[in-house]
């Protein structure tokens, strides 16, 4: 990885984490909505799984650490996350249909996250909770990934930050 | 536009990528196993939630004005209505306040309420999901917050403090899924214990299964020195009840405090009632 995709990568999580806390969390909190989930598929859907598990694990580490839950568990969740977005990344496919699978996959993994918090019996989620917020998480990480994937393509298409891809 | 080193298709994880991802889900049980078990992560939990809690407040100023627009956007054309409903219940809260004032049973128990609080305001949500219930407040430790003090809206209760740094604290909320509050019908004065259930409120399970919740019935926490949370304090409205086939009454309460619109807050000044978890 060259130091400028470090770099970026660093800024990308620390800016998203801080938005999500204090903008995305709190405009709607009857649904699950995750600036940082949309942003680790949006760049394994275009740089591929092993971009994907770095950024997806770095930023769960840090949620996990900056939050009451057990840390861990967003880290898992999201290494998934950039795991399976990055096996369907495919360089030609439009920012739109990008959009919409960085979404529902975003969605999926707070779902199971929100399990993930049942399972280890830690606050904050009920399997209940994570079936009924299913639709308007999707409906509010669409509207994040509309935003989000086409400026990290364009981001990771700029000259400054093109580098190698992992295949 | 053409990018030669990335790959047109990767269906297939590498042998090197399959060994990263191993490692890193073994760490991240690791981290997991120890959190959920003990307590060795402390240091690290309280190192980033403070170095986030520095960065919420540089952040919360920029970011204040968009989020209170964002939040005002599914009540646009709603606050006329809003203000004369408040109007109309506040003018009956203050009948029913004259009404309190004579007797002497409630008069005893809001003189134990503790009357200094420090005002405070919400920064950010958890950082992670839409539904960590915890919030970060612009108080900490330099201002007299300490752990398990009782956070209100100046209605309602709000939660009690989980964690604090020397400028910021977490609050877990009351609404938290799964979390527990003791609470007493200011009707009947039968105590319940009611669970969070998010933005549904709280459901309500009276201690004594003979107990009768109405719809209506004002719940307030306590009992006093025995509850995690201030006594006193009001949690919320009976909505509804139901009974259930063995005889349990179950009751569903609209909270008093919104944890939606959560803006302004004060941390109640007392010892607290009870030592965080984690």
């Amino acid at each position: 990885m060259t130091p400028a995709r470090l770099g970026a990568a660093a800024t990308a999580i620390l800016v998203a984490l801080l938005l999500q806390a204090t903008l995305v969390a709190p405009a709607m909190l009857s649904a699950q909505l995750s600036l940082p989930a949309v942003l680790v598929a949006a760049v394994a859907l275009e740089l591929g799984p092993g971009a994907g598990m770095s950024l997806g694990f770095a930023t769960g580490l840090v949620a996990d650490l900056g939050s009451a839950h057990a840390a861990g568990l967003l880290a898992l969740c999201w290494l998934g996350l950039g795991i399976g977005c990055g096996l369907l990344a495919e360089p030609h496919r439009h920012a739109a249909a990008q959009a919409l699978l960085a979404a529902v996959a975003a969605t999926v993994a707070g779902a199971l996250a929100t399990l993930g918090l049942t399972v280890v019996d830690e606050p904050g989620g009920t399997a209940l909770g994570a079936v009924q917020s299913l639709l308007p998480s999707l409906a509010g990480n669409l509207v994040i990934a509309a935003l989000v994937v086409p400026l990290t393509r364009r981001l990771l298409r700029a000259d400054v930050l093109r580098g190698s891809g992992d295949g | 536009m053409t990018f030669p080193r990335r790959p047109e298709r990767a269906r297939r994880l590498t042998r090197r990528q399959r060994l990263a991802a191993t490692a890193l889900v073994a760490v991240a049980l690791l981290f997991l196993t120890i959190d959920v078990t003990g307590s060795g992560l402390r240091g690290a939990h309280g190192g980033v939630r403070g170095a986030l809690g520095a960065l919420y407040r540089g952040t919360d100023g920029l970011i204040s004005p968009v989020r209170r627009f964002v939040q005002g956007v599914p009540d646009a054309g709603a606050n006329r209505d809003t203000i004369d409903r408040l109007r109309s219940e506040n003018a009956q809260l203050r009948a029913r306040l004259a009404q309190y004032a004579a007797d002497a049973s409630a008069s005893e128990a809001l003189s134990r309420l503790p009357t200094t609080s420090v005002p405070a305001r919400v920064m950010a949500l958890g950082p992670g999901l839409g539904f960590d219930w915890t919030v970060t407040l612009d108080v900490g430790s330099h201002n007299g917050v300490q752990n398990g003090q009782t956070v209100t809206d100046g209605v309602g209760l709000v939660g009690r403090v989980l964690h604090t740094n020397a400028i910021s604290c977490t609050v877990l909320l009351a609404a938290d899924p799964g979390s527990g509050v003791g609470a007493r019908d200011t009707r009947t004065g039968e105590l319940a214990l009611a669970t969070g259930q998010g933005t549904s409120g709280f459901r309500v399970s009276p201690l004594d299964p003979a107990a009768q919740l109405s719809v209506g019935d004002q719940l307030v926490t306590g009992p006093a020195g025995e509850s995690t949370y201030v006594a006193g304090l009001a949690l919320g409205t009976v909505t509804s009840v139901h009974t259930s086939a063995d005889g349990m009454t179950v009751a569903q309460v609209r909270p008093a405090a919104s944890p939606t619109t959560l803006d302004l807050v004060g941390v109640i000044m007392t010892e607290p009632g009870a030592e965080a978890s984690r």
